[in-house]
């Protein structure tokens, strides 16, 4: 089977030794590539070099399309399209068309949150390529993996191999695609 | 990953001593109250009353909020605000100078030939536009069975007396805590937190009916309290946050004891509380702008405002306002970056606590008119007795907290929460 491979995974026993390699794999440079452990390891995103979610962003663009969304349609409906006296109010003021595009906000921050979050995280997934590998289930239990995938500009079967040696990795396998 | 390092070395009372900065801070308190007190001679009582009430208005908001804090971090048994609610507890030690600092306002308005020094309502001869007195005022007679001198002054004793009754419970539970660690202190704090809430709700709302809305009795809002009490727990957020980096400065929060994941915490908080404050304004300007009706709109027009129809300076203060106490500070705490860069946080929350004055002069100083009945300007000499007299309550209210800070541990180093605190995790 010449295909390329999905890439390597190596098997560390220990919280620390896990880190520790993930810091190693940080600094050589690598992108593709994860930390699969049994719990969440506390201080691992910056061992991995990840950076802040953009999350936030998409929200933040969520919220100024809902304000203005809401602000622009009551002025539209109220103050442009069909110009109609209520209790004697202005056609429009940010007054009265304030809670509806408040509520607008919410909503569509909501909405660009839980959509960014699935885009971002890429859920849900059904398959994955390393529950190919055989032992991925002790990974929900009591060991930790390295992955690094094949597609990783950086990745070359024999350096990769060595690297993950050189961090502490046992049991240094190929997963196929 | 965070340090997990944090043992009892750190927790030991800070070495160096705060008195030489208690002084200073009593000094320039004593000298801020003299200022304000000369003032009597430059701008007449009356001003110097009205700025006085500020004054003292603005620094036991700030305690409230402490206290508050406190007993909500008791009663949701928080884990992140161990470390900080160490300095919230020293801080409520201002609560006796406090109701000592009020007095004078309660003695001025008791014993003066007339009592409508500041409060019109109490002087039953207080002329009303349109030549009625209050005495004949129907809308005083109809509320006069809550507003009347002996309910203002046993009030505001009471409120005085509960707040310094639940803090020195507070205080003392948790400071015998750091000697014997014994648990039954933890379960004293929060029988004290379950009835200080309440307590502490109600008279906070009935203290800012008492000392600010009946500045202008005819007037009524249900959102007043509210509004008064996001503004004490706002400020105490803030104070938390600069007492926080100081001691982070000052090296007393090095080796374990600050971790970044507690001032995330604190700002966050402090962002919610924006939102809440702005929330509880909003309702407030909304509900009286939508219905309409004269006897709730004169008190915006009196801000907006001047008989002819001109616009006077407090319309620009509400624009300051809604600007720099809601939607500046919010845009900018959007930002886990700025809610975690110290000095950007500090600015942030030193703006906040700067702006809550502002808010209490918009509320408390229009009270004061002029032969129209148009509310005096804000950018006058009174402004520097308003400046003079927070200056004075607040430096012996930091008097207070650095008297108290190093008769005990840093930290809780006892409570229960303490572990999960040093090691706070987002």
């Amino acid at each position: 089977m010449a295909a390329q491979p999905y890439g390597l995974i190596a098997t560390f026993d220990k919280t620390p030794d896990v880190y520790h390699a993930a810091e190693l794999v940080r600094d050589a440079g690598y992108r593709n590539w994860d930390v699969i452990t049994p719990f969440p390891v506390h201080g691992l995103d910056k061992a991995m070099g990840l950076k802040r979610s953009i999350v936030p962003r998409i929200s933040l663009v969520g919220g100024l399309t809902g304000f203005t969304t809401g602000m622009t349609m009551i002025w539209w409906t109220g103050a442009y399209d069909y110009k109609l006296v209520v209790g004697g109010k202005p056609f429009f003021s940010p007054m009265f068309a304030f809670p509806v595009s408040y509520e607008l906000t919410i909503l569509f921050t909501a909405f660009a949150t839980i959509i960014g979050m699935f885009v971002v995280n890429g859920l849900p997934m059904h398959y994955h390529p390393v529950l190919k590998y055989d032992q991925i289930r002790r990974g929900m239990d009591d060991q930790f993996f390295v992955v690094i995938e094949a597609r990783d500009p950086r990745f070359n079967a024999a350096n990769t191999r060595a690297l993950l040696e050189k961090a502490g990795g046992k049991n240094i396998t190929e997963i196929e695609a | 990953m965070s340090s997990h390092a944090a043992t009892a070395p750190a927790a030991l009372p800070s070495a160096d001593s705060t008195a030489s900065t208690a002084s200073k801070a009593l000094s320039i308190g004593v000298a801020g109250i003299v200022l304000t007190a000369l003032g009597i001679f430059v701008s007449g009582a009356k001003t110097i009353a009205f700025s006085w009430l500020v004054g003292v208005t603005y620094w036991t908001a700030i305690a409230i909020g402490m206290l508050l804090l406190v007993m909500i971090h008791h009663i949701v048994d928080a884990g992140w605000s161990t470390v900080i609610r160490r300095q919230y507890e020293h801080g409520l030690s201002a609560f006796l100078w406090l109701a000592i600092l009020f007095s004078p306002l309660v003695i001025a308005s008791l014993f003066a030939d007339k009592h409508d020094l500041i409060w019109p309502w109490m002087e039953p001869t207080h002329e009303l536009h349109g030549g009625h007195t209050v005495a004949q005022d129907p809308l005083y007679l109809k509320k006069s069975g809550f507003l009347n001198l002996k309910a203002f002054v046993i009030g505001t004793f009471a409120f005085y007396g509960i707040w310094m009754w639940l803090s020195s419970r507070l205080r003392k539970a948790s400071f015998s805590q750091d000697v014997d660690g014994d648990i039954k202190w933890t379960r004293m704090n929060r029988v004290t937190s379950a009835m200080g809430l309440p307590l502490t709700a109600l008279s906070l709302t009935a203290a800012a009916i008492f000392w600010v809305k009946s500045l202008e009795y005819h007037w009524f809002s249900t959102m007043y309290g509210v509004w008064f009490f996001a503004n004490c727990v706002r400020g105490a957020l803030s104070v938390g946050i600069v007492i926080m980096l100081w001691l982070l400065q000052r090296g007393d929060y090095q080796g374990g004891v600050y971790n970044k994941n507690q001032l995330h915490c604190i700002s966050t908080l402090a962002f919610a509380f924006t939102v809440f404050w702005a929330y509880v304004t909003f309702s407030q300007y909304f509900l009286i702008w939508n219905a309409n009706v004269p006897e709730e709109t004169f008190w915006y027009n009196l801000r907006e405002l001047n008989h002819d129809g001109s616009t006077n300076q407090w319309w620009y203060i509400g624009l300051v306002i809604l600007f720099g106490h809601f939607v500046v500070p919010f845009l900018l705490m959007l930002s886990y970056r700025f809610k975690t860069t110290p000095h950007i946080i500090r600015r942030i929350a030193l703006w906040i606590l700067a702006i809550i004055l502002i808010d209490l002069c918009y509320n408390i100083l229009p009270g004061m008119k002029d032969e129209h009945g148009d509310s005096l300007p804000f950018l006058s000499l009174r402004l520097l007795w308003v400046l003079t007299s927070v200056v004075g309550v607040g430096g012996v209210c930091a008097w207070a907290y650095l008297k108290s800070f190093p008769t005990t541990k840093l930290i809780p180093i006892r409570d229960p929460r303490i572990g999960e605190c040093l090691t706070h995790h987002e």
